[in-house]
């Protein structure tokens, strides 16, 4: 989606507004499909199986034999109905072909519509249920709320998110907003600005670049106000937005800011609430989208009649901010292009939030277990991670070095691959 | 028998659009309507919506092992993957995980499941065609799924 809009701006076109709605019906039943995914799959089983339970039950298999087989069926529907409407409108769910500079390749119909309709309603009982199953299994469990709420899980940041005209969270269009550790809002922008406000530090052990606040600058790995170090993600949304724009996932906004203390919340592991309060919003969105009757406006697109330069795009993906820069020549082919994705926005604060994980979890004379590495490992799965994305790799062969110590600190052994 | 022919990959990322393509060349040498041939570029759970209805599946697929030789043909079934429960993307379970999950919730999963894996030598680099002799394959894995559905095998 980022890369339809950056087209967008590359050919100085502007979608019309049926466009732009079956686009952010698309975006929202994206969503639908990836929160459901990561909570089900990926963060349940920490929790409703518990974090050091036995790995071979850790998992959604685990998840659906203790909350019922029911539950199974319907994460699988839901899922389901989302990537239906995704393929209905851009031809596929996964590599979509709707998107064009100006607009959507083609128009829905209104029995295509209606069909929206009625799996939009069935998400927003879903997405209720599953913020029951979430207070039900964790905020009522005493033990795992300290863990989300307690220190070895909880970074001071700056937050970054995409916000509407009214300050709301909005998945699609709108300006970047940024607010400090305090919640203050420090920036505002709009995507063409992005390399004003963002710059990426570089190590020499890594091949991922490390995001920062150009204004504040790098400062290495720390926390707090003077290092320009923030985070991108579902609760980085909540953090910098003044609320939902729809009013079930209102509510569930101020429950969250309620039992975590007031805005901002710094709990890397609220993530995953914050992730439920989203599925909300976007089942909420996608009905109120799916009984617009402008939707079935025939006119989806605007032909681009301008010389294609340089744009930039903008959306929030599922784990954050996702940025498209593109330069291409008066054809249109692309010259140059920059991709800041959530994984590398996210990339500084992740190592610092495994390091705390570590040193609150790992002590001296106490047996490195698999669930404690387990809970290192939930400071990392909070982020919903993508590296493969935020790595940009061509050709794809990592260079590695790995050397092995004896316990004298001597080189036993070095093992290297594709080093230069 | 419904019967469902599967070719998994990314068509635009070398050997990996193996499955792909050996779906193609299937379907335009069957006819039989009891016979869908389809290719996709999902993994995971969202496989589930593709199997369910069919009372047997023919999934085909890139592999790579320790010491697979390009071009190598491996015909599996589930239980080869039943040994991990490792996700194979961040964002998703892995198909072992994916089928279980099927059989629990009572989806009407096919009673037979035949993956047909071919040991590739490139998933790296983005192209459309692929290396020699993963392209040699491919005339033998379609006979072989031929011989498959007309139960030579």
């Amino acid at each position: 989606m980022a890369s339809c809009k950056a087209t967008d701006a590359v050919f100085h076109v502007d979608p019309p507004p049926a466009g732009k709605k079956l686009r952010e019906a698309f975006y929202c039943a994206h969503y639908i499909h990836s929160h459901i995914a990561h909570f089900y799959a990926l963060a349940a089983p920490d929790f409703v199986m518990g974090p050091t339970s036995d790995p071979a039950q850790r998992n959604i298999l685990g998840v659906i034999s203790k909350v019922g087989l029911q539950i199974g069926g319907e994460v699988i529907k839901h899922r389901a109905y989302a990537q239906s409407i995704q393929a209905s409108i851009a031809g596929k769910a996964t590599h979509p072909v709707g998107g064009i500079p100006g607009g959507m390749s083609k128009p829905i119909t209104e029995e295509q519509r209606t069909d929206f309709e009625e799996k939009a309603k069935s998400c927003v009982e879903f997405s209720k249920f599953s913020l029951k199953l979430f207070n039900d299994v964790v905020l009522a469990n005493k033990d795992y709320l300290n863990l989300i709420t307690g220190n070895i899980y909880t970074m001071k940041s700056y937050y970054m998110g995409l916000v509407d005209n009214n300050n709301k969270i909005n998945f699609y269009d709108g300006e970047v907003r940024v607010i400090d550790p305090e919640g203050k809002e420090v920036y505002k922008f709009k995507p063409a600005q992005y390399l004003d406000y963002v710059a990426e530090h570089t190590e020499p052990w890594s091949y991922l670049k490390f995001p920062f606040l150009k204004k504040v600058g790098w400062k290495g790995f720390v926390e707090g106000k003077d290092s320009g170090i923030y985070r991108v993600s579902p609760l980085a949304r909540l953090n910098v937005a003044d609320g939902m724009a729809t009013p079930l996932a209102q509510v569930e906004y101020d429950k969250l800011f309620k039992t975590l203390g007031g805005k901002p919340a710094h709990a890397t592991l609220a993530f995953h609430w914050a992730r439920l309060v989203e599925l909300l919003y976007a089942s909420e969105r996608l009905l109120e989208l799916s009984r617009d009757k402008e939707i079935t406006d025939p006119k989806v697109r605007t032909i681009p009649t301008a010389t294609p330069d340089e744009g930039v795009g903008i959306v929030e993906a599922p784990r954050g901010t996702l940025i498209h820069h593109y330069q291409t020549d008066k054809n249109g082919i692309v010259t140059k292009a920059n991709l800041i994705v959530a994984t590398a926005h996210n990339y500084p604060a992740m190592h610092m939030s495994i390091k705390k994980a570590a040193q609150g979890l790992i002590k001296k004379s106490k047996d490195v277990k698999e669930g404690l590495l387990n809970m290192v490992e939930m400071a990392f799965r909070a982020y919903d991670p993508c590296s493969a994305c935020a790595t940009h790799t061509l050709p794809g062969q990592m260079p590695l070095e790995v050397v092995i110590y004896n316990s004298r600190g001597e080189v036993i052994e070095t093992l290297s691959q594709n080093l230069r | 028998m419904k019967t469902l022919i599967l070719g998994l990959g990314n068509p635009i990322l070398s050997d990996d659009g193996i499955g792909n393509r050996i779906a193609q060349e299937l379907e335009n040498r069957i006819s039989n309507q009891d016979i869908t041939v389809e290719e996709t570029s999902m993994s995971g759970l969202s496989l589930l919506d593709l199997l369910v209805g069919y009372d047997k599946a023919i999934i085909v697929d890139a592999i790579q092992t320790a010491n697979g030789k390009a071009g190598q043909i491996y015909r599996l079934t589930p239980e080869a993957f039943n040994d991990t429960r490792h996700a194979s993307s961040p964002h998703d379970v892995n198909f072992a995980t994916a089928l279980e999950l099927g059989h629990k919730i009572g989806m009407p999963m096919p009673g037979q499941i035949i993956i047909y894996a071919i040991e590739v030598a490139d998933t790296s680099n983005f192209g459309e065609e692929f290396t020699p002799k993963v392209k040699k394959a491919i005339p033998r894995c379609v006979k072989m799924i031929l011989d498959e559905l007309n139960g030579n095998n």
